[in-house]
């Protein structure tokens, strides 16, 4: 709870002070006659550097500030759920990618249109998001579940693009990471006429918004069209925050910490939050892009300001969690999912099983070499098979263990949207690899396996650090993991930006390829998977009785806490030991579980089963197809999976 | 190309299983490219690294394959890529199934494939050649690493005479720099807002100082050379001159003609900024010839000289 003496005003105000003392500094640092040289003549350089460069990069990071925290109180609001933001509804992986192929496809749209072409993109994604939820009447989980596909989807296409055209679109990298340097006053040109609209759009809508605290029904019976509320709301939010990621780039956190920081200040009215989040959200940018600029005034590498305060937001929020009022969400029907429920399953994973081999064979005998497609056995063993036996031993090994993790972690956390993935311990398995390789350049894989499992027990000690007093509560420990996943997000694109050459290696592994994988590492990592299996199945009873809720669970025996945390114990080994094969990206975790729910397994050990068995097939066919599709080049095995098992994922979310 | 594309569906499709016609058709293939690049019995090399793959070209002894080859015509553009040599796919993950079946006697890479290496020793010994992870100037690492290159491939000599012909190739250049030549400050734009700005530890740096001329970013660098910076800490130089190394993104000339930052950096108003074609900074010394050739021209060109705010 927050202290009594913690108000919205003086929070802004001292954010406020602070800002200000460092505008000076700044100023002083770029323009050398200081605060003079705003006054100074128009020729001189003293003054073009105040007034084209400081200045409308102070208002810059003012208003892009405003903006996203503006979208992050109305998409909260609207969801009623703390963790939406204009980067976990898909917002800016759509802006993302149309940039990308606008660069690359329509240079000349680009000059002339940039901001239609990611405007377009983010309204398309976000309209992707509403298509995918609307037969649910834009349901807050449906949505933020289908804000998660859409944008691990649009993520892995612009992956791919950054992979194939590094060169090309440098550039991109740095937007991506939100730099927000200016050098004229074309950028607040762009945002203030689209912020004040914005502005206007959400004050019009605020009385009705403050509606949705009620419930449903409640609301309803107040005359409100909720899905027509939502979805105009939504659009506000999705306009303004697109106008600034357009603009600035991608800048992380602002969107979804502002409006949760003023509540805890005790803002809890609707009206309150919007008007005193994006004072905030406003504030926060701009002095961590001053605070930035005093720090790099010398330096050789570009830290960029939006994933810096993604960085440092990642802490805070990670303070902020043991704080804060989950209220308990109405519509927790969804976490039950509707799915059709099949009597007999022994003939289905007989299918699955089937299907997997013959996928194997497929992986290990059929390719393409130096003569174009070769026949099985038509080259020698050692120039084909032996190639890819370790790839797709690797492959399958970590398919089954994602989505033996992700099952774990859905049903001990009865949510749909959780995954390893989600949960960040791929995200710090990764951080782990990523600083060794930062530090120690030339590491060998030995190395990097360690830091890896090291990166990911320190996230799973940080998950039970701050959630043990709460029992390990679902939300809280989702949205602990969230917060890694930002801290991991913040860092590569950090390093992405610093246009280092050996970042395309990272970027490599990122997006989950087995190209890496060696014989040894691929057995042991068979080896891990099989013995995490044995591990598992007597634990399968936990994970039909704690999905009951901890009430229910506790009646029937069950240990809740201890055994949320020996299953929570066992998916971050599981998942450390995937991601060190196909990095912290892939969307198996998430989507096997899923899809054996929807394919009628509905029981814990029949979903257990099906699950790996489709998590191995999934990921050996995406290695596969990875290897194949644009030979010799390779698209990673993490990648493909995400966009053949998204495609599959958004079909079937659409009729759910 | 069309043999490449000939082989691979003819191959590939219709006559599969007879693996003798194969064994054939490869050893015609390796004949061709050796009969297109002469050397009788010259190791049969691939090379990962840029710099090395634009190395072995100049010294006469292509590679049988490299990576990225359409994207190394736009970056590095000289010299340019034979057509005897054979995709290996994407410079940070070169298909090493392919590579196993290329029949290879050596494999060059840098430190940053060090994790790849034991695998890459399957296929055929791995040499590790590095001009900026050790001690020494990029110049001398990269006179070094060409004579290693050369000595791999039997072809000290050609490495010699590409060294010597690159020390005169400078020279000249320095020659015709005017003797009242300005700093200069060499940047290549990210986008409309970011450079890279070579200094201290690059290439660039180096041939520079080799030609006489001062390089005006004396800012810290990175590993590798250069500094990423906004455009506005360009506004700390004074008295230098500007040259842009292309490809300039999309939109961003544009962008810059219309900026009063741009227009005002003392550099930018010092007189005509010198446009350079693209030089692959972090290659070898075809890339360093390239560069001094360009900023030669660039100085002595006519129109330099006078009408400034063309």
């Amino acid at each position: 709870m927050p202290r009594p003496a913690l108000t919205p005003g003086r929070l802004c105000g001292l954010f406020a002070v602070v800002l200000a003392v460092l505008a000076v500094l700044t100023l002083r640092e770029s323009a050398p006659a200081g605060l003079a040289a705003l006054w100074a003549p128009g020729e001189s350089l003293s003054g073009i550097l105040a007034r084209h460069v400081w200045l409308p990069r102070l208002a810059a990071s003012l208003l892009g500030g405003a903006g996203l925290a503006l979208a992050g109180v109305l998409m909260q609001q609207t969801l009623r759920n703390p963790l939406a933001a204009p980067t976990t509804l898909g917002v800016v992986s759509g802006v993302h990618l149309f940039l990308l192929l606008g660069t690359l496809f329509a240079p000349a749209l680009m000059l002339h249109a940039r901001g239609v072409v990611g405007f377009v993109g983010g309204a398309a994604a976000m309209g992707l998001v509403f298509l995918l939820a609307w037969r649910r009447s834009l349901a807050p989980t449906v949505v933020v579940l289908a804000g998660l596909v859409v944008n691990l989807y649009l993520g892995s296409l612009a992956v791919v693009l950054l992979l194939f055209n590094q060169e090309a679109l440098r550039g991109m990298m740095i937007w991506g990471a939100g730099s927000l340097a200016q050098n004229n006053w074309g950028g607040v040109g762009y945002l203030l006429p689209r912020l004040l609209i914005g502005g206007v759009a959400a004050a019009a809508l605020a009385r009705a918004l403050a509606l949705l605290d009620l419930d449903d029904t409640n609301a309803r019976n107040l005359g409100v069209s909720l899905a027509w509320l939502r979805a105009a709301s939504l659009g506000v939010a999705v306009f303004t925050s697109t106008a600034v990621v357009v603009e600035l780039g991608v800048i992380g956190f602002i969107g979804l910490a502002a409006p949760s920081i003023v509540r805890l200040a005790g803002a809890r009215r609707l009206l309150a939050r919007l008007v005193w989040a994006p004072v905030l959200g406003a504030l926060l940018l701009a002095v961590t892009d001053q605070l930035l600029q005093l720090w790099t005034a010398d330096g050789a590498a570009l830290i960029p300001t939006g994933a810096t305060t993604a960085a440092l937001g990642a802490p805070l929020l990670l303070w902020l969690i043991p704080r804060l009022n989950m209220h308990r969400e109405a519509p927790t029907a969804v976490a039950g999912a509707p799915a059709p429920r099949r009597s007999a399953t022994g003939g289905l994973l007989l299918g699955l099983l089937a299907a997997m081999a013959a996928m194997v064979v497929v992986a290990l005998l059929v390719g393409q070499g130096v003569h174009g497609w070769n026949w099985p056995f038509e080259l020698p063993w050692a120039e084909t098979g032996a190639w890819r036996g370790a790839r797709v031993l690797a492959a399958g090994a970590a398919g089954v263990m994602l989505a033996v993790a992700g099952t774990i972690v859905q049903r001990v956390s009865a949510n749909p949207m959780a995954s390893p993935e989600v949960l960040g311990i791929s995200a710090g398995t990764a951080i782990g690899v990523l600083g060794l390789v930062l530090v120690w350049p030339t590491a060998g894989t030995p190395a990097m396996l360690g830091a890896g499992v090291v990166g990911a027990l320190l996230t799973l000690a940080l998950l039970v650090a701050l959630n043990a007093r709460s029992g390990f509560e679902p939300e809280r420990v989702l949205l602990t993991g969230i917060s890694v996943l930002f801290l991991f997000d913040a860092i590569s694109k950090i390093v992405l930006a610093g246009s280092d050459p050996r970042t395309q290696q990272l970027l490599a592994w990122m997006s989950g390829t087995t190209y890496y994988v060696d014989l040894s590492l691929a057995l042991t990592v068979s080896v891990l998977a099989a013995l995490l299996l044995l591990v598992v199945r007597p634990l399968v009873v936990w994970l039909d009785l704690l999905p009951l809720g901890a009430p229910t669970a506790r009646a029937l025996g069950v240990n809740v806490t201890w055994s949320r945390l020996i299953l929570l114990l066992v998916m971050a080994v599981l998942t450390a030991g995937a991601t060190l094969v196909v990095g912290p990206l892939s969307f198996v975790g998430l989507l096997a579980p899923h899809m054996a729910r929807l394919l009628g397994l509905a029981r814990a050990r029949e979903q257990f089963v099906g699950a790996a068995l489709l998590g191995g097939l999934l990921m050996i066919a995406a290695d596969w197809l990875g290897r194949m599709l644009l030979f010799p080049n390779e698209i990673p095995a993490g990648l493909v999976a995400t966009l053949v098992g998204g495609s599959y994922f958004m079909w079937r979310l659409r009729r759910l | 190309m069309t043999r490449r594309a000939g082989a691979r569906s003819a191959a590939g499709r219709r006559r599969a299983w007879t693996s003798g016609w194969l064994v054939g058709l490869a050893l015609f293939f390796c004949g061709a490219v050796a009969a297109a690049t002469d050397g009788g019995d010259r190791p049969r090399v691939a090379a990962i690294d840029w710099g090395q793959a634009q190395t072995l070209i100049a010294l006469g002894a292509p590679p049988v394959a490299m990576a990225q080859i359409d994207a190394y015509q736009d970056w590095v553009g000289v010299p340019p890529v034979p057509d005897s040599v054979r995709e290996l796919g994407l410079r940070v993950q070169p298909n090493m199934e392919l590579m196993s079946q290329l029949d290879l006697d050596l494999i060059t890479i840098t430190p940053m494939y060090a994790s790849s290496r034991a695998r890459l020793e399957a296929i055929a010994p791995v040499e590790t050649i590095d001009v900026y992870y050790h001690e020494g100037s990029a110049w001398d690492n990269t006179v070094e690493s060409t004579r290693r290159l050369g000595a791999l491939v039997g072809r000290a000599d050609a490495a010699e005479r590409l060294v010597a012909d690159t020390r005169r190739t400078v020279e000249t250049a320095a020659e015709r720099v005017p003797a009242e030549a300005p700093r200069l400050l060499v940047v290549q734009f990210i986008d409309a807002r970011h450079v890279r700005v070579y200094g201290e530890g690059s290439l660039l740096d180096d041939v520079m100082t080799r030609m006489g001329l001062d390089n005006a970013w004396t800012g810290s660098t990175t590993f590798w050379g250069f500094a990423l910076v906004s455009l506005e800490r360009l506004a700390e130089v004074d008295d230098a001159r500007m040259a842009v190394l292309d490809p300039m993104p999309v939109g961003v000339a544009e962008e810059i003609d219309g900026s009063v930052l741009w227009n005002h950096l003392p550099a930018v108003r010092q007189g005509p900024v010198l446009d350079l074609p693209a030089v692959w900074s972090f290659g070898g010394l075809p890339s360093a010839a390239r560069f001094a050739r360009a900023l030669a021209d660039a100085l002595s060109a006519p129109q330099v000289a006078g009408t400034p705010d063309s």
